[in-house]
């Protein structure tokens, strides 16, 4: 099956096709595009034609579309799934909403991982797995907070993503492992995005949402 | 065919239009009660509403025009201005929708389609014209020598004159969205009742309104909450005079000032019916020709976003793929 996968959760765009003989071409940032203003509109729909060029098929080929529905940067969200539901409605194909933080966590190829997504304010989007198999939900928290929220299960948890570099001294204070700074691991990558959709099953493209785990900030005037 | 998708504000819309300005379909769904109890459109809310909506808006206003992908050519995107977070659901979704299919995709000036909303439908005006553009986020006066741009005259200082609507009909206790309210109650009031100030700023063709609703705070103040609320419509009338006063004398100083021959009006405000009925009378007066287009076609909507699309160029797959929205000038 050709799948089209990416990610918008972070300032940094991922994207990849997997093609049905297991090929993966990749179109993903380097680390440091994590810590850079995000241009997912500028940079989401040429690295998706990129990526559908240079494995060779058309876009009648594509047969399944992923997103990471995050949780992360809302407008980032927002733009990486209206552009999934809209290609898959259009094309007639399955869409799976697979979560940014499952995605990061498959990257970090340690057991248990301890993804963190910035979720800007000073907090912290994060979860913890065992392979493809959450522990913990995802959760927003201070990163002070981040070992209480894990919970047990994330003891010995290795913790990569933007948030983690971010937070670094934080998390080591508290006793939490980080990937090096540089590492690739931090970033989401549509790769992982893409693999996921084995566990993930399909829904009707237009009911898939962001996951933002965050109300909007609106006060009610009367 | 043009598939148009408009999602600078707080409505979710998509309209099918013809080459030639037939209207097919204009499906506008708005969130105006979902911001009611905020007092005014939170951007976030905004957004996560549109995403919400747009598949459905857009299947619905293919279904509507009886007819499907297939027949559209062209795919039409309000770029800006508006809320950012807001605009950037409708890009996204118009430039996928244009990818997979390879079409053309013609990136639109919110306030373009506005002016040249009355270039659709069985009897559209042909340039040159003036055009008074009124609605919650803009006022302005423009003149059209060609359908593919516009020269703003003059322009609002400070608030839009809607907002100075909403606003005013907020200091008046009525419900969010304003202008529609106020418009209603104005209707039982005497318009003369109070004297509310005309701001006419500079020798030029500019607003303001700001004034305007500091002048009602203050005379709400000094009659006292009771006396105010049993003279509420005296109030609205003459407060909806003193706006619409505004906009008629400086539309009638355009038309003398550039030798309009032809009028049209657009933005919400212009679903206002005392204004309706007053530019109706004084482009009588001045033999000027007048196009107001229909109420859905003022406020907020898809098919003058295809209408502007037809004077703008269009960009071919696979320029338009890096293609932003934008905040402020499109
Ligand atoms: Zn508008």
């Amino acid at each position: 099956m050709n799948i089209l996968g990416f990610d918008t959760s972070t300032a940094a765009t991922s994207v990849c096709v997997l093609r049905s003989d297991g090929e993966a071409f990749a179109v993903d940032p380097e680390p440091a595009r994590l810590f850079e203003p995000p241009a997912h509109s500028r940079e989401l729909m040429p690295a998706v034609a990129a990526a559908i060029d240079r494995a060779a098929i058309g876009w009648g080929e594509l047969e399944a579309v992923a997103v990471g529905v995050g949780p992360g940067t809302f407008t980032g969200l927002r733009i990486g799934v209206a552009t999934a539901r809209a290609i898959a409605h259009a094309r007639g194909i399955p869409l799976h909403p697979v979560s940014s933080l499952a995605a990061l966590a498959a990257g970090i190829g340690e057991s248990p991982a301890l993804p963190l997504i910035d979720a800007k304010r000073g907090e912290l989007f994060g979860a913890v797995y065992s392979g493809d198999v959450e522990l913990t939900p995802a959760f927003v928290a201070h990163p002070d907070q981040i070992p209480a929220r894990a919970g047990e299960r994330a003891s010995g948890a290795l913790a990569a993503g933007d948030g983690a570099v971010r937070f670094r001294s934080v998390l080591e204070a508290a006793g939490i492992r980080t990937a090096p700074g540089d590492s690739e691991v931090h970033v989401v990558r549509a790769l992982n995005v893409c693999r996921l959709t084995h566990s993930v099953p399909a829904e009707s493209p237009e009911a898939v949402l962001p996951n933002y785990l965050r109300e909007p900030d609106a006060v009610p005037s009367q | 065919m043009i598939l148009a998708v408009e999602t600078s504000c707080d409505d979710t819309c998509a309209a099918v239009v013809t080459d030639d300005g037939e209207i097919r379909s204009n499906v506008i769904a708005s969130q105006g009660l979902l911001h009611a109890r905020y007092g005014g459109v939170v951007p976030e809310i905004a957004s996560r509403r549109h995403l919400e909506l747009i598949d459905a808006v857009i299947d619905d206003a293919l279904e509507r025009a009886g007819t499907g992908m297939d027949a559209i050519d062209r795919v039409a995107v309000t770029r800006g201005p508006g809320l950012i977070g807001a605009l950037l659901v409708g890009v996204s979704v118009a430039k996928a929708l244009a990818a997979v299919r390879r079409l053309p995709l013609v990136p639109v000036d919110h306030l373009h389609g506005h002016v040249v909303a009355s270039t659709l439908g069985d009897k559209p005006i042909e340039p040159p014209f003036l055009c008074l553009v009124a609605s919650g986020g803009h006022t302005f006066v423009a003149s059209v020598e060609d359908a593919g741009s516009y020269e703003v005259l003059g322009q609002t200082l400070d608030d839009a004159a809607g907002e100075a609507f909403d606003k005013g009909a907020r200091l008046l206790g009525l419900p969010y969205p304003g202008g529609p309210e106020m418009d209603r109650l104005a209707k039982q009031g005497d318009a003369a009742a109070f004297d509310f100030p005309r701001s006419l700023p500079g020798d030029g063709l500019d607003f303001s309104f700001s004034g305007l609703k500091t002048a009602l705070l203050y005379r709400v103040r000094d009659l006292g909450e009771e006396e105010a609320g049993r003279r509420r419509a005296d109030l609205a009338a003459s407060y909806q005079r003193a706006i619409v006063d505004s906009l008629l004398t400086r539309a009638r100083q355009a038309i003398e000032r550039e030798g309009a021959r032809r009028f049209a009006i657009g933005g919400g405000v212009a679903a206002n019916s005392e204004l309706r009925e007053r530019i109706t009378a004084t482009c009588a007066e001045l033999c000027v020709e007048l196009w107001v287009p229909d109420r859905s076609l003022c406020t907020d909507n898809a098919a003058m976003i295809a209408a502007a699309s037809r004077f703008t160029p269009a960009l071919d797959y696979p320029e338009y793929l890096s293609l932003d929205a934008s905040a402020r000038v499109a």
